[in-house]
């Protein structure tokens, strides 16, 4: 089997210039792509740049979207930063909607706190799972975790689908969701008319503290260690299983997080289809902020403004395609490839080793 | 049943044909869904507008070859990583076909082309008697039987050839090989590209067999014949009976569904779930095989 590289090995300074270089090139495309596939150029481009600042909804949308990336990006760089790959988040995040969904309907009557808990942690569980068992087999047998994470997520994705179509669906609405949760379980929104409500908060505090984690406890430096050197860690007798299995679980379970505050916050329902590309989203955004957990921060409001601008120019133009495939693909693209720029690389690593 | 299996088996055994070169030259291609998407679409717009099936098939080859060029020089020029950039080709492939489909047709949905000919079937009406060999052998779209010439054809150039040498020698040895002053990156470049043409014919025998372009009409062949690498303990020989066994399952589900009364979008996730368990199983089997193997050695 091949050799995964490490996600990461340079410093961070030395890859600023990658990610501005991605970055820019997905702007680009996106540039072109919409000058020459758009009847009026003009205003899709407009759409683009501003539509997400344009008025208080369009912008507290972004901001929770954001929130949502933020999330399940901290779950990708958690199995990222230990060498092992969860190609199931977008499959992990829907399920635990569902399952956030389900809980909160099943108990109509429940006290507030005690629904959005039990949501949360049987969310926060089905993710855990889905991917805990993907890294225990790569632990037992060596199984691929990125080929099975992938293939166990594709594999729900359509039966969770049948769920919220078929047994589950509410069927005075026009939309193939569920009911919507009781009122005492949705999240207080922040910026009303939009979807913004406290779960930004949550991730932006969930942020710092797996920065605390990684950076600041044994656990985290043996994670980081055999992420970076298997055979190293190995050899400084650390459990190299243990590092394989627990951060699948722990990337699984923030994207289980993610779909529970996909329903408890942005749409008080299940509906179909309703997380589909987050998880793809949420590798990017991962890697954009170099799966460094602070820096996934402004990486997550990046990603959520230009997604929402594609969004917004295609509103606009009633042109519709992947413009977000198309994006993050441009950015995969780009994000880890060693781009010859000597003058500004020169500069930034003579400012490096001066510090 | 069989007739089917054997039609369903055909892309996938393809891509990982293909696959397996380069497999063995040390890359494990996770882009083989979007070569194949290439491909499919590649081959079906140019057999529709050539009105020839040979000229579909040749551009979904070269679309699939195109695209895993670009696919090597970012991952192996610019030394990207190459799990990354597989997956920026699945997403390039699904984002913009979408695209030039909307651009080309005025939508992004299902394309029909009427006027394609009809994929030919070969040794109709040839008989052994037995009604088994008869639906395996007899009968098919002559993709099938090109997918089956591979089969010898991938054994030879891969284990009768310097090239097929060096290409596995790369993979298994990489310091040996570069001293031994074989350009390693070139076959690694050389062992992609194949993958891609190969996953490109796979796509273009999709499509040009359905007559139609579906949005996501791979399906997860690409995973599947990733899975099928390894359960065919990368041999083009297993590859071959990995694909027969995927393809039965998927032709003895399709059958189950009508009696189990599953609901169809259920059924959509099955394939996904058919190689999942195959891979666990197959990894569980050979963890076991080596440990004991490690055992005799240790003890005996």
């Amino acid at each position: 089997m091949a050799e995964k590289p490490a996600a990461s090995r340079a410093p961070l300074r030395a890859q600023t210039p990658e990610t501005v270089v991605a970055l820019l090139a997905a702007l680009l495309v996106t540039v072109l792509l919409l000058v020459f596939g758009s009847p009026n150029p003009a205003r899709a481009l407009r759409a683009f740049f501003l539509g997400p600042f344009s008025n208080r909804y369009y912008f507290g949308n972004m901001l929770d979207g954001a929130g949502l990336l933020l999330i399940a990006g901290l779950g990708v760089s958690a199995a990222f930063r230990a060498g092992v790959f969860n190609l199931g988040g977008d499959g992990q995040i829907y399920i635990a909607g569902l399952v956030a969904a389900v809980v909160c309907l099943a108990l109509p009557q429940a006290p507030a706190v005690f629904g959005i808990v039990l949501a949360l942690v049987a969310a926060v569980a089905v993710g855990m799972l889905l991917a805990g068992v993907c890294g225990l087999f790569k632990y037992l047998w060596g199984t691929d975790e990125l080929i099975t994470s992938f293939l166990i997520s594709a594999a729900i994705v359509p039966s969770v689908s049948y769920l919220i179509v078929g047994p589950l669906r509410n069927q005075q609405s026009n939309l193939l969701t569920t009911e919507r949760i009781a009122e005492q379980f949705r999240l207080l929104r922040l910026l009303p008319p939009s979807n913004l409500n406290l779960a930004l908060l949550f991730a932006l505090l969930l942020a710092p503290l797996a920065h605390f984690l990684l950076y600041h406890t044994v656990r985290g430096y043996e994670l980081r260690i055999t992420g970076l050197n298997r055979e190293f860690a190995r050899y400084g007798g650390i459990a190299i299983g243990a590092y394989t299995a627990v951060p699948m679980a722990i990337s699984g379970g923030l994207h289980g997080l993610s779909g529970a505050f996909a329903v408890l916050g942005t749409h008080h329902a299940a509906i179909q289809g309703f997380t589909i590309g987050l998880g793809w989203n949420a590798i990017a955004v991962a890697l954009i902020g170099r799966n460094h957990p602070l820096l996934i921060i402004p990486a997550a409001l990046v990603f959520a403004y230009m997604e929402a601008g594609a969004r917004a120019a295609m509103l606009h133009t009633e042109f519709s395609f992947e413009l977000g495939a198309i994006i993050q693909a441009v950015i995969f693209f780009m994000i880890t490839a060693h781009v010859a720029l000597p003058r500004l690389r020169l500069h930034l690593r003579g400012r490096s080793t001066a510090a | 049943m069989i007739f089917n299996a054997v039609e369903i088996m055909t892309p996938i055994l393809l891509a990982a044909l293909g696959g397996l070169f380069a497999e063995l030259a040390g890359v494990l291609n996770i882009a083989l869904e979007g070569l194949i998407l290439a491909g499919a679409f590649a081959g079906i717009l140019a057999g529709a507008a050539s009105g020839s099936l040979v000229v579909g098939m040749l551009a979904g080859a070269l679309a699939g070859g195109l695209l895993a060029a670009v696919f090597t020089f970012f991952s192996i020029r610019l030394r990207a990583n190459i799990f990354i950039t597989g997956l920026a080709v699945n997403l390039l492939a699904a984002g913009s076909i979408p695209f030039i489909s909307t651009w080309m047709f005025g939508t992004k949905g299902v394309l029909r082309f009427p006027d394609l000919p009809r994929l030919p079937r070969l040794l109709e009406g040839v008989t052994s008697g037995v009604g088994f060999i008869d639906s395996l052998l007899f009968g098919h779209s002559a993709t099938v039987y090109l997918a089956w010439l591979l089969v010898p054809l991938a054994l030879v150039a891969l284990y009768r050839t310097p090239f097929g040498l060096r290409l596995r020698a790369v993979g298994a040895r990489e310091e040996s090989v570069i001293i031994a002053g074989v350009d390693a990156v070139a076959y690694r470049r050389i062992a992609v590209l194949i993958s891609g043409v190969a996953a490109g014919l796979a796509g273009a025998a999709i499509s040009l067999r359905l007559g139609v372009y579906l949005p996501n009409i791979s399906a997860g062949r690409g995973w599947i014949a990733l899975v099928a690498i390894y359960l065919g303990y990368r041999h083009p020989i297993g590859i071959l009976i990995a694909a027969l066994l995927f393809g039965f399952t998927e032709s003895l589900a399709g059958a189950a569904q009508g009696l189990l009364a599953i609901p169809g979008t259920v059924l959509l996730g099955l394939p996904y779930a058919i190689t999942v368990v195959a891979m666990i199983t197959y990894s569980a089997l050979r963890a076991r095989g080596l440990r004991r193997r490690r055992f005799i050695d240790a003890h005996f």
